[in-house]
């Protein structure tokens, strides 16, 4: 009997998926917990096991087409038997497949956002309809001529309706962005977008290319604007002498099975922040602030085309070589697409440091539903007045951007002293 | 005891029967006349039935067979230029008319269906079976016959709606300076009716040269006249009105025609109208080709014995023992009317491909379904040649006034311009001015055209649209309130604002209709009604709804140059107001859709019209509500002004209409629904609406004010609309 394999939900809420890669051949005879594909979601990719035993009848979907959640995407079965088991209609409850991993399923506590009153109550458990949006008509008009996701906007009109008002707040803000980098599809004005480099009609090549979204970026996109206009930032800098974190870096890396980086340094020095400060471990919940008993800490990784933020759990708890370890693990395998849904989840707090690229200083923007993140600058001799005396040091400027919903001035400025003092009094990060 | 004195009726009811002496001094030309129409008429009605039986007929077709004698008696004898209209049952009238308007009623008994006498069948045949050739294009069918150069001014399905109609066109004869008349027909069922009633007082008040014409067949329908009514003889009901009146056998068209020379005599004399009573029968039951014995409501004996009263039988022995024709003449002319009717037929219908020994109608004689709403009111070509002036663009000197000085002022001078002008309504040539001071100086001013009706709505809004049909004056009615609409419902709904299209598409109705709104003076339920809902219902209405004075000027000078009926909307809280206008200018006009923007601005367009503009512009200022106000203007479907409009949606993407009155009879609703169809991918939010409460207003002040809309429910229409368009 063969089995209609189908999209598995790999994530809360998403609606659609698409197959990174096929790890198996049609013919070829796989085993339960086999790796049968790649499966590519907005966050994260997956590795897809296979539950049922058998050969590889056929691959229905090709690599890189997004399939909506629970349309068949493969068959399973006995060498000889004939693939018509595609022709029955499938139904999209029971057989579904589940996500390899329980971790993956819904995140216990919904998600700040998620109480935003523009969003309908969803689903706890089970499968989730992808949620309607409601948007007035010229909403929906507007978006279409100017190529603006709606997923993007938060809505402030009646039942959290996205009104023309929301949509101008995004177009003055981020939302500019996005609108310059997206071609209008839905415009009778415009020809649709390919790949290919675009001619204007008898005028020579347009300047531009049209690169489709991937559901990565189509995340980083809506994730971040949905921070940005949502969540009140505000900024605390401080410039952080690094001539002990250096030095103590130095004897550290001098032991051969150890290499503990600056950024390994400032995660375990955030954490500590977050121990000292208790008021900033803290995430908007909606109707409460949340506050974390431990230090989640978040890492802006870059990888091909983008980037992912996995989660260092617990790492007040961790030694420095752990949190090493741990990091290098996380960095290693987001390059290679390797990462679980569930250790991209979460957190209170994250580190994005742009120091290796020589940036002085920058801001980031709060990755939802964390309350904070550290901007990292490159570590460069500075002079430094010491006692009177101009001299030269080593100085890390950082940023604090804090959501001042739940974290208020001061307490971001304890947080961030705290931080300064246990990065240039290093040896506390031993303990 | 008390003494009595017998009174008599002020003028005479007799009985006319004909005598041998005066088919003997009749005419032969006359009788042969007669006997030519009475046949034509009768194998036509038996075509119709024909028809009719192979379902060929779309709709009732109420034969008038039996009936010939009245009607060929009472018309032979008319001019083209004397009207006529009828009822339901008038394929015989309105043959008869065209009969005898194209052959003079002198017809050659040898060669009977002469070209003409061939077209008018033709048409009248096509008409009834709905077809493009027919007289009214196929839109009339049997039960709206019109032919106005032949004088037939539209038969009618309404019982007696077409009484008051025939009394305009009767006016507008008289005012001309004519000796013209016209004869309106009915039937026993109409004559107690309102319509009918209340046009025999005002014809009787007005001295009109009008004919009452009651086609007494005994039955309305099955219900006889004697179960229907006290007097059963139905010309009784003329003596009560000081209308003298005739009764007379309606089988003998010779006496028909002696009754009718007399009252034509008398009327065309300027005596006043006249009632008819001719006693006829049909020999069928209502429609269709059964008797009505059929129905069991009357005895076939009874049957036998009108039809041995058959008016061309009549006709034909009196003309036969008179020597004036001979047997086979006689047959020969059945003949020919039937053999003429067999080829008119035979060109409207073909034998149907896919029913073996059926005929079909020829399907390239349907009129073009495109063809649906062609007509339903003037292009208004009419206008063109107008100096039109926009008040919100003048910038010249002004006079200062009242309001409702200026509603006065301008229609003065258009009355003075343009003799076509007449005025007419409850009180309107009293009161220095009617009970508001709108007519003020007209009845000083213009004797003879400015006339205070009896309080008969239906009657007096009928008449001036038969005055609006025939073309020579152009009525301006008042109805002293809104809600008095539904006193005259028929005549404004079903008579005036279908006429154009129902009998063609063709023929102008110029007609204006004035009102005031009374919101806020305390008439209570049955005098506060906003009309703009109701009469935005019926297509070939226009309305206008001015706020100021300058835009009332202007407005009311293009209705008056319409072919269009226009109902002219004004407010009790305007009259009294400081209004300024452009000096010395009364003669401007404005175009027909063209809405004034009184406040621009970019949050939500607000429409609204007539006193409602003020207070939107109140409470926008109340509130700080960055809205554009739009006045309408123009109210109805055809002459709103959606490119005003859909700018200011396109710019506000909110809309919130406004206005007065009670819910249920509103304006705002079909323009919700044409908003949101035109500009829904332009909306915010959905469409919002001011309006009144539900039912219409009390009397009590404070609960009149509860019911009605004003400065304050639109802050509350504004206040709800900003909440709608969110941001945080």
């Amino acid at each position: 009997m063969a089995t209609v394999v189908r999209m598995p939900e790999v994530l809360a809420g998403a609606s659609e998926a698409a197959i990174q890669s096929w790890l198996v051949t049609p013919g070829q005879s796989i085993g339960v917990g086999e790796p049968l594909a790649e499966v590519e979601t907005e966050k994260a990719v997956v590795e897809y096991a296979a539950e049922t035993e058998g050969v590889v009848l056929e691959l229905l979907v090709s690599e890189g087409q997004p399939v909506a959640v629970g349309e068949p995407i493969a068959i399973i079965g006995a060498a000889d038997e004939a693939t018509r088991v595609r022709e029955e209609p499938g139904p999209a409850d029971g057989s579904q497949q589940r996500a390899p991993e329980p971790e993956t399923a819904p995140d216990p506590e919904p998600s700040p956002l998620a109480d935003a009153p523009d969003l309908l109550p969803s689903e706890r458990g089970g499968h989730r309809a992808a949620e309607r949006r409601f948007a007035s008509p010229i909403v929906r008009r507007l978006a279409r001529e100017r190529g603006i996701d709606l997923a993007l906007l938060t809505g402030t009109g009646p039942d959290g309706r996205i009104v023309r008002r929301d949509l101008e707040a995004t177009a003055a803000g981020q939302g500019a962005a996005a609108s310059e980098t997206r071609t209008p599809t839905g415009s009778p004005k415009q020809p649709a977008p390919s790949p290919a480099v675009q001619a204007g009609p008898g005028g020579p090549p347009a300047a531009f290319v049209d690169l489709p979204l991937s559901g990565m970026r189509r995340a980083i996109a809506r994730r971040l604007t949905e921070s940005k206009t949502t969540i009140p930032h505000f900024y605390v800098v401080a410039d952080c002498r690094v001539d002990g974190l250096l030095d103590l870096r130095r004897q550290l890396n001098a032991f051969d099975e150890v290499h503990i980086s600056v950024n390994d340094l400032v995660v375990k020095a955030a954490a500590g922040a977050l121990m000292d400060v208790p008021e900033a471990n803290v995430a908007w919940a909606g109707t409460a602030v949340r506050r974390f008993a431990t230090a989640d800490v978040a890492m802006a990784v870059a990888v091909p085309n983008g980037l992912v933020t996995p989660v260092l759990r617990g790492v007040e708890s961790m030694s420095l070589t752990q949190v090493s370890a741990a990091a290098a693990d996380l960095v290693a395998r987001a390059k290679a697409g390797r990462l679980k849904q569930h250790e991209l989840e979460g957190g209170s707090f994250a580190i994005s440091n742009l120091g290796m690229y020589g940036v002085k200083e920058f801001s980031a923007i709060i990755n939802p539903p964390q309350a904070g993140i550290l901007a990292v600058g490159a570590v460069a001799q500075r002079p430094v007045v010491d006692d009177g005396a101009l001299g030269v040091g080593s100085v890390m400027t950082v940023t604090l951007s804090a959501d001042h919903r739940v974290i208020d001035g001061a307490v971001a400025a304890r947080w961030t002293a705290a931080f300064v003092q246990r990065i240039e009094e290093p040896l506390r990060l031993l303990l | 005891m008390p003494k009595h004195e017998r009174l008599e009726a002020a003028v005479p009811w007799v009985r006319l029967e004909s005598t041998p002496e005066d088919w003997r001094a009749a005419d032969p030309a006359l009788l042969g006349g007669m006997l030519a129409e009475l046949h034509l008429i009768r194998a036509f009605e038996e075509t119709v039935l024909e028809l009719a039986g192979e379902g060929l007929v779309h709709g009732p077709a109420h034969s008038s067979i039996g009936q010939e004698g009245g009607a060929v008696g009472s018309i032979i004898g008319l001019r083209s230029s004397d009207g006529v209209n009828g009822s339901h049952r008038g394929h015989h009238q309105f043959l008869a008319k065209a009969l005898t308007h194209v052959t003079g009623g002198d017809l050659d008994l040898s060669a009977l269906v002469t070209g003409d006498v061939d077209r008018v069948l033709q048409r009248t045949l096509a008409e009834i079976l709905g077809l493009a050739q027919g007289f009214c294009a196929g839109r009339g069918g049997s039960m709206h016959l019109q032919w106005l150069e032949a004088g037939a001014l539209g038969t009618n399905a309404i019982v007696g709606g077409g009484v008051p109609m025939g009394a305009g066109n009767s006016y507008a004869q008289r005012q001309s300076g004519t000796t013209d008349l016209t004869v309106s027909y009915f039937g026993d069922g109409a004559v107690n009716i309102g319509s009918v009633l209340e046009t025999m007082n005002l014809a009787a008040a007005w001295t009109l040269p009008f004919v009452f014409f009651i086609e007494n067949n005994l039955y309305a329908v099955s219900t006889t006249v004697a179960e229907a009514t006290g007097e059963h003889r139905l010309s009784g009901r003329g003596p009560g009105f000081g209308i003298p009146s005739w009764r007379v056998d309606g089988m003998d068209p010779l006496a028909v025609h002696l009754a009718m020379t007399e009252v034509g005599d008398r009327i065309r004399g300027g005596g006043g109208p006249a009632v008819v009573e001719a006693e006829v029968y049909r020999f069928f039951h209502q429609n269709g080709p059964y008797h009505g014995s059929a129905f069991g409501y009357r005895a076939k004996t009874e049957e036998a014995e009108w039809r041995a009263r058959d008016p061309l039988e009549r006709v034909g022995s009196e003309m036969l023992g008179l020597g004036l024709i001979g047997e086979a003449e006689i047959a020969s002319v059945r003949t020919q009317a039937v053999e003429a009717m067999r080829e008119v037929a035979d060109r409207l219908t073909e034998p149907d491909p896919d029913a073996a020994g059926k005929r079909r109608i020829r399907p390239e004689l349907w009129p073009d379904p495109e063809f649906v709403d062609v007509g339903i009111r003037g292009d208004g070509s009419e206008l063109a040649g107008g100096r039109f002036l926009e008040p919100l663009d003048d910038e010249g000197p002004k006079d200062s006034g009242r309001f409702v000085d200026f509603v006065a002022g301008v229609m003065d001078r258009r009355m003075a311009e343009d003799p076509r002008i007449i005025v007419l309504g409850e009180d309107v040539h009293r009161l220095n001015g009617g009970t508001n001071g709108a007519t003020k100086g007209l009845a000083k001013a213009y004797p003879g055209r400015v006339l205070g009706t009896p309080i008969s709505e239906n009657a007096f809004a009928g008449l001036a649209g038969g005055v609006a049909l025939d073309g020579r004056f152009r009525p301006v009615v008042e109805f002293m309130y809104p809600d008095f609409l539904w006193v005259a419902a028929d005549q404004v709904f079903n008579q005036i604002g279908k006429a154009r299209h129902m009998f063609g598409g063709v023929n102008p109705v110029p007609l204006v209709l004035r009102t005031k709104v009374a919101m806020g003076s305390g008439y209570g339920s049955q005098h506060l009604m906003d009309p703009a809902g109701i009469f935005s219902t019926s297509p070939g209405w226009r309305i206008v709804a001015p706020s100021t004075a300058a835009d009332y000027i202007g407005l009311m000078n293009t209705a008056l140059a319409l072919d269009d009926p226009v109902l002219v909307i004004e407010h009790v809280d305007l009259y009294a107001l400081p209004e300024e206008a452009p000096a010395g200018d009364l003669d401007y006009r404005l175009p027909i859709g063209r809405a004034a923007v009184r406040r621009e601005g970019a949050d939500v367009t607000v429409l609204s019209y007539l006193s409602m503009v003020r207070h939107a512009l109140e409470a926008v200022q109340q509130t700080g509500v960055d809205a554009e106000v739009i006045d309408l203007r123009w109210l109805d479907r055809a002459s709103i002004d959606w490119d005003t409009i859909g700018e200011s949606v396109r710019k506000t993407n909110a809309v919130l209409i406004v206005e007065q009155g009670a819910l249920g009879t509103s304006y705002g609703g079909w323009l919700a629904d044409e908003v949101q169809r035109r500009f829904f991918d332009w909306l915010d939010q959905p469409v919002l609406r001011v309006t009144g409460g539900e039912a219409s207003p009390s009397i009590s002040k404070v609960l009149e004010r509860a019911a009605i809309a004003r400065t304050e429910e639109v802050v509350r229409g504004l206040e709800e609309a900003v909440r709608r368009m969110g941001g945080r």
